[in-house]
């Protein structure tokens, strides 16, 4: 072997002893290189010394308990969802109006608690900006069902799908479920709007049960490889919780209220930005979506079940913030956050410009909660915020 | 002046293109080129670099094709002073574009090759003796060698310097911090979490970058020494995500070894390239001619240049408040992998004229490397706010204030506010003064 003749030629005149050395030198980087590099894939049953944080133990936590079982929960309501859809196109009537309108808020709601998981499949996925890309674009959507010819997976289409258009589709701006109504049963483009509806609730559902089988470990089975991924580098499930939660509470605090307050625009409040502007239900989902990143942190789960969480992982490290600790520190901030946000009168795209005040309470709380879980806690933990750019939501 | 064989410094050629070649086409392949220099709309230059700006996608790949041609030319030792003079003025126009991705080991490249540029390192075993026999030289000043060696030396040392802090020695951090979330490697993993592995990686550290370089020049200990160099930039390789760096170092420092190592690298090279063989190998000694005005020359590029090493990492003296938090003077300075800094920063603007005020919210100002360095960096910081001001200036707003509210952690310990959040960053002119409206750091 080539390296062998170029240790012997340049070893040659020294002494055995150093010799070994360098052997021994040499030894040790290959093997550790070979070991560390080849070990990356099945560190799954690697013992934990008694007092490690048990990294395992807090995926298995978050995947079995809280992921997995949010998925389903979607997917039971975007099944659900697509049955009252059916219901309502064949027999279009207030009472299958209603049924279907409760079906897609429940719906809107499940998303909310699978929102922070853009990685692995729902990446893949594009969810968050296929799911909810808003405010819609309601010229194109009725451009759309005008014409009856569109392509969903077109990027033009992006903000013409997805729970933010059937908002539209199902509320309109009048509020008014009699003129809903009209829309798909008198209007000239009734048949045309029945079929928009439907094939924007089926792409919700086909995606939703890619991800969710996708997950699954009768499926595709990532919630293995995101079990055993404990690794501390880019691609670890850690470091992927952690960014994304951070991305997605970014994204609560700038889109979901800051824009619509007009924090953007010096001011000047834009009602119409807020999520689910239709429904007005724009506060009570970001209440929920709250919630899951709330859980997300404690490692609870949707029936308060307390687990393993990075709270805990913050805890084995001993995180100071101030005189106190950094968990209690983002604990509170949590609870104060809730507190600004349940204190606006909705809706919020009334509340923007009626109790503006409030709004920025609650922005500014939301603002220092993204301060702990951007900059204390990734520094605590060692990960690195490294999340690509996204034009999602 | 003493003369020694010149197969050390050719040996350090050979690798330093090498390894530079390497360095871009890795840089190329991962898609950086596009990421960094392409799809940012802002750079952060260097305080009077403002001139220096990035020359678009064509023109981009153009400079790293000229970089990593001219890497390949010093390594195999073509049209030599050009090559380096080429390698040395691309590679370092490239690191002035944006100081977001400044790394010590960059700027250790720039001044190996500036140093590269006066050194006569193509004058043996290189296609340009190949092609002109007469050339070739066998023997030249200790001097030359011994400019690498000193460099090297200093990175070293200084980075050891910079350990000795109380963060460093008494808090093991950032260490602490850093290795435990690394209890997944296989065998080392079990330690990496525990309190005194961090203590033990940190002293020793220190120890070893302010030992090395001797240890390295002394005969006796040099083997044994590099056997560490191994061990410790191998164990940095695993645990930290730093790129070439490791490599770079591994062999960078083989130029302390004997001239006959060196021979012998260079012999077993030789009978790899069977065309060598054609011309009878080099025998007979033949010195460098050092003329009086060129050696009259180097002595002072020598003298300044080291001058200006040893006193730059220590201008940080002259600024108050403490280094880790205003980073007033931090930079190459060697202070290399030194504390875990974090933060975030919210800019706001208030038109003067109306009052209107709201958040400058980043959009897609900035990539999102280049948020995160920015907002543990008062001069980015203050940059950034400056682009804002022309950016809210196109769009109409004829008087804007620019403020910013930022929280920074260094070393475990809480975010706090960083920035004065009243000082309207307009009226702050950029430059070396002391940055008051850094805010103090208090415990």
């Amino acid at each position: 072997m080539a390296f062998n003749r170029l240790f012997r030629i340049c070893t040659n005149k020294l002494p055995m002893k150093l010799k070994n050395k360098i052997v021994l030198g040499i030894t040790f980087t290959l093997v550790f290189g070979i070991g560390v590099s080849s070990c990356k894939k099945d560190n799954e049953e690697e013992p934990l010394p008694e007092d490690s944080f048990d990294k395992s133990g807090l995926l298995t936590n978050i995947g079995d308990n809280l992921i997995v079982p949010q998925y389903q929960l979607l997917k039971a309501k975007t099944d659900s969802l697509q049955i009252l859809t059916t219901n309502f196109t064949n027999t279009p009537s207030l009472s299958s109006l209603t049924a279907l309108q409760t079906g897609f808020l429940q719906a809107y709601t499940a998303y909310q608690w699978i929102s922070s998981f853009e990685f692995g499949p729902a990446e893949t996925d594009i969810i968050r900006a296929n799911f909810n890309t808003f405010p819609c674009d309601t010229a194109q959507i009725n451009s759309n069902i005008s014409s009856g010819v569109y392509d969903l997976a077109a990027v033009s289409n992006i903000d013409a799908k997805g729970f933010p258009a059937i908002d539209f589709l199902l509320y309109g701006k009048a509020q008014d479920n009699n003129y809903i109504l009209s829309l798909y049963t008198s209007a000239a483009n009734a048949a045309n709007a029945k079929t928009y509806l439907t094939d924007l609730v089926n792409e919700l559902k086909a995606k939703t049960d890619f991800v969710g089988n996708a997950w699954s470990s009768t499926g595709s089975n990532y919630i293995s490889t995101f079990k055993g991924n404990t690794g501390s580098d880019v691609g670890g499930s850690i470091g992927m919780l952690v960014n994304q939660l951070n991305y997605d509470f970014e994204l609560l605090k700038n889109a979901r209220i800051g824009i619509p307050l007009g924090k953007k625009t010096l001011g000047v409040p834009l009602p119409e930005k807020v999520e689910a502007y239709y429904s007005q239900q724009s506060l009570m989902l970001v209440m929920e979506h709250i919630k899951n990143i709330e859980n997300i942190y404690l490692g609870r789960n949707k029936t308060n079940v307390d687990g393993l969480g990075f709270d805990d992982y913050l805890v084995h490290l001993n995180a100071q913030y101030g005189s106190g600790s950094l968990n209690d520190a983002i604990k509170n901030r949590f609870v104060a956050a809730k507190t600004k946000l349940a204190a606006i009168p909705g809706p919020l795209s009334q509340a923007v410009l009626t109790d503006a005040v409030l709004v920025d309470q609650a922005y500014a709380e939301l603002q220092q909660l993204v301060i702990l879980l951007k900059v204390d806690m990734p520094s605590a933990l060692g990960v690195l915020i490294t999340y690509v750019d996204n034009d999602g939501d | 002046m003493e003369q020694v064989h010149i197969a050390p410094l050719v040996v350090f050629r050979i690798l330093f293109g090498g390894m530079m070649l390497a360095s871009i086409v890795r840089f190329w392949l991962n898609g950086w080129i596009e990421q960094v220099y392409i799809k940012p709309v802002f750079f952060f230059t260097y305080y009077g670099f403002d001139w220096i700006k990035p020359l678009g996608e064509t023109g981009m790949y153009a400079v790293y094709f000229i970089a990593a041609l001219s890497a390949m030319f010093l390594m195999i030792g073509l049209f030599y002073r050009m090559s380096a003079l080429l390698f040395f003025l691309s590679f370092t126009y490239i690191e002035l574009i944006d100081k977001t991705t400044y790394l010590n080991h960059y700027y250790f490249i720039s001044i190996v090759a500036l140093v590269m540029i006066l050194l006569p390192a193509g004058k043996y075993f290189s296609v340009d003796t190949y092609l002109h026999p007469e050339k070739r030289i066998t023997h030249i000043p200790r001097i030359f060698i011994f400019t690498i060696q000193l460099q090297l030396g200093i990175v070293y040392f200084y980075a050891g310097v910079a350990k000795l802090n109380s963060d460093w020695l008494i808090e093991a951090q950032p260490l602490r911090t850093w290795l435990q979330p690394h209890t997944n490697i296989p065998v080392i993993g079990y330690f990496m979490d525990k309190l005194w592995i961090a203590y033990l990686f940190s002293w020793f550290g220190a120890f070893y970058d302010l030992t090395i370089p001797f240890f390295l020049a002394i005969k006796k200990t040099r083997a044994t020494a590099y056997f560490f160099v191994i061990a410790f930039h191998v164990l940095t390789r695993v645990l930290f995500q730093i790129g070439m760096f490791p490599y770079i170092m591994i062999l960078a420092t083989l130029i302390f070894f004997s001239e006959g190592f060196h021979l012998k690298v260079l012999s077993f090279l030789e009978r790899g390239l069977q065309w060598f063989k054609k011309k009878p190998a080099v025998v007979e000694y033949k010195q460098y001619e050092f003329k009086s005005i060129a050696k009259t020359l180097f002595i002072s590029f020598f003298v300044l240049h080291f001058i200006v090493q040893l006193l730059l990492p220590f201008r940080y003296a002259l600024y108050p408040g403490k280094l880790f938090w205003t980073e007033q003077g931090y930079r190459f300075s060697w202070r290399v992998m030194l504390m875990e800094k974090a933060g975030k920063a919210f800019f706001y603007v208030t038109d003067k004229d109306t009052g209107m005020h709201g958040e400058a919210m980043m959009d897609n100002d900035l990539t999102v490397n280049q948020e995160k360095m920015m907002a543990t960096q008062p001069d980015m910081i203050l940059q950034y706010a400056h682009f804002l001001k022309e950016k809210y200036q196109k769009q109409g707003m004829k008087n804007p204030k620019i403020t910013v509210e930022s929280y920074v952690t260094v070393n475990g310990r809480g975010s706090r506010l960083y920035i004065n959040k009243y000082v309207d960053l307009t009226m702050i002119k950029e430059g070396f003064h002391h940055k008051w409206w850094v805010l103090p750091y208090e415990n």
